[in-house]
């Protein structure tokens, strides 16, 4: 590996830690919408391989982090990834520990990315064994993995019985297009789709706003109030150790540790369940909360890390959750990367290593020292000159272009409906990971009738 | 701007957070010009397209943050115990 390509990795996982460090505190912007159209761009325009997985990894931890900032101090999610923390957040920011919260918060994100990082690489290596076996069965195991998240949400009858519908949605569209040839046949449309069903909720709401009932209903007529709580400085809060309790980092290292495992489950989940498991026995409310938002955060970008990793360097196919939405670009972007020849088959393990760890390493240092040192200001900044409707727009946007990139103009009308139909059940409460399972599973799945 | 009057009450919550509907409408025209602008206006081979909508939707996204304003009323506090 020359130094030219280890440069080119550094400056790449710089611009992400940068890029995501804005992104990621924008309140509300969902991980798989902003991930994936900006990583699959890039592979699309024929950046090398280990440059995009640094940049990709350096994206996840600096979203991830940064996610959980504006919670922090002003008691906001700001993705979905930081809405297990938020009861949380608030309470210590009432109490005004806003800045303790936070330096927490950044410890934890530290840990979990110092445990998920070499387990999920030990974990992958020795999955290589099993691959063959498992990619095999990849599509009876991705209609698997629809009907187990299924069963394990909160709705389960209702994601169950949108399986089949969801299902027939999909490769009817797809029946449609290659019927009517502007597709060829056996080329199957993906990414639109799959963009289709992220934007559900915005297309659904859009939707909406034509129906004047309805839009009576949804108007609020007070703009979003925000109270950001000033964080003091000192330098000696960037040592991590010096932010922790013992039991806070242990009990965040065991448990980013067993996120590793269960990478094929879903991150929020996983977040929720593992975070409120190990925080509910502590007694004082403070404590508690402290505990959760530190163990929470090492938990998102350890569920991050280990669902991109594994499946990456073990299988080449997006079997988890993440797999298959925010880092789905890295599996699965055609012309460049296909099922049968992505990162996976390209990158060798030394390449994987160094790509990791380089895109860890940078987005640490970076997104650490700037949430701990500047996080107030660069809130402020965001809150005060980025409009929403501008991130919308760009999405949209987006959308728009892979939607004709993908099947010329009648597609955009094919993702429109695809993104109604996913916004509503996801407003519902069928959970994303389900619906990228079943997009995944549907060509298989209608040929068994 | 505490948006009483009738004008200002076309606001809605949208992802998480407030947009003016007439803003939204804007923001999302600009945005679709620029970017398919892009797709259109550039030379016809392989990935300079898409770089250079992705170049229009970087400007529409500039565009419009520099002329709509955000919807979020600003406040800073002193943090104590």
């Amino acid at each position: 590996m020359d130094l030219v390509l280890l440069a080119e990795m550094i400056a790449a996982a710089v611009a992400a830690a940068l890029i995501y460090t804005i992104i990621g505190i924008i309140p509300g912007t969902d991980e798989t919408a902003v991930l994936v159209p900006v990583t699959l761009i890039l592979v699309l325009t024929g950046v090398q391989p280990v440059i995009v997985l640094c940049f990709f990894i350096s994206a996840v931890i600096a979203n991830n982090l940064m996610d959980a900032v504006p919670a922090a101090i002003a008691g906001i999610p700001g993705g979905v990834m930081a809405s297990p923390l938020v009861d949380h957040a608030q309470l210590l920011k009432r109490k005004g520990m806003a800045d303790r919260s936070l330096r927490k918060m950044a410890a934890g994100s530290l840990i979990g990315v110092l445990v998920s990082v070499p387990v999920s690489l030990l974990l992958a290596r020795s999955l290589i064994p099993l691959a063959e076996a498992i990619k095999a069965y990849a599509d009876p195991l991705f209609f698997a993995g629809a009907v187990l998240l299924a069963l394990l949400s909160k709705n389960k009858l209702l994601a169950l019985a949108s399986i089949l519908p969801f299902t027939l949605l999909i490769e009817g569209l797809r029946y449609l297009y290659w019927g009517i040839g502007i597709v060829p046949r056996g080329t199957t449309v993906f990414i639109s789709f799959f963009l289709g069903i992220t934007i559900g909720p915005v297309v659904l709401t859009l939707f909406e706003l034509l129906n004047k009932e309805k839009r009576e209903c949804l108007k609020c007529d007070q703009p979003r109030r925000i109270t950001l709580q000033k964080v003091p400085f000192e330098w000696k809060s960037l040592n991590p150790f010096h932010a922790l309790k013992k039991q806070e980092w242990v009990t965040s290292a065991g448990a980013s540790l067993i996120s590793c495992f269960t990478f094929i489950l879903s991150p929020v989940g996983m977040t929720t369940l593992l975070g409120e498991l190990f925080s509910k026995r502590t007694q004082d409310p403070v404590d508690r909360s402290m505990l959760a938002i530190t163990t929470m955060n090492a938990l998102a970008n350890a569920t991050y890390l280990s669902g991109t990793l594994i499946p990456l360097i073990a299988l080449g196919v997006p079997l988890s959750p993440v797999a298959i939405g925010p880092a789905h670009a890295l599996f699965d972007s055609p012309p460049v990367f296909t099922a049968t020849h992505n990162m996976h088959h390209i990158l060798s393990q030394t390449d994987f290593i160094l790509a990791t760890v380089i895109g860890a390493g940078v987005a640490l240092i970076v997104t650490y020292t700037l949430a701990i040192k500047y996080a107030q200001s660069i809130c402020a900044f965001v809150f005060k000159r980025i409009p929403h409707e501008a991130i919308l727009g760009l999405f949209c946007a987006f959308v728009l272009l892979l939607a004709y990139m993908d099947a010329g103009w009648m597609n955009i009308g094919g993702v429109m409906l695809i993104g109604l139909v996913s916004g509503l059940l996801h407003r519902w409460g069928v959970g994303y990971g389900i619906l990228f399972m079943v997009l995944y599973a549907a060509p298989w799945l209608v040929l068994g009738f | 701007m505490t948006a009483h009057s009738k004008k200002d009450s076309e606001m809605i919550e949208i992802w998480d957070d407030v947009v003016r509907i007439k803003d939204l409408v804007l923001a999302i025209a600009i945005n679709s010009i620029t970017t398919l602008g892009g797709y259109f206006a550039a030379p016809n081979h392989a990935p300079m397209p898409l770089l250079f909508g992705l170049i229009g939707a970087v400007i529409g996204f500039i565009i419009c943050s520099l002329f709509i304003k955000p919807k979020r009323i600003f406040e800073e506090t002193e943090s104590g115990e």
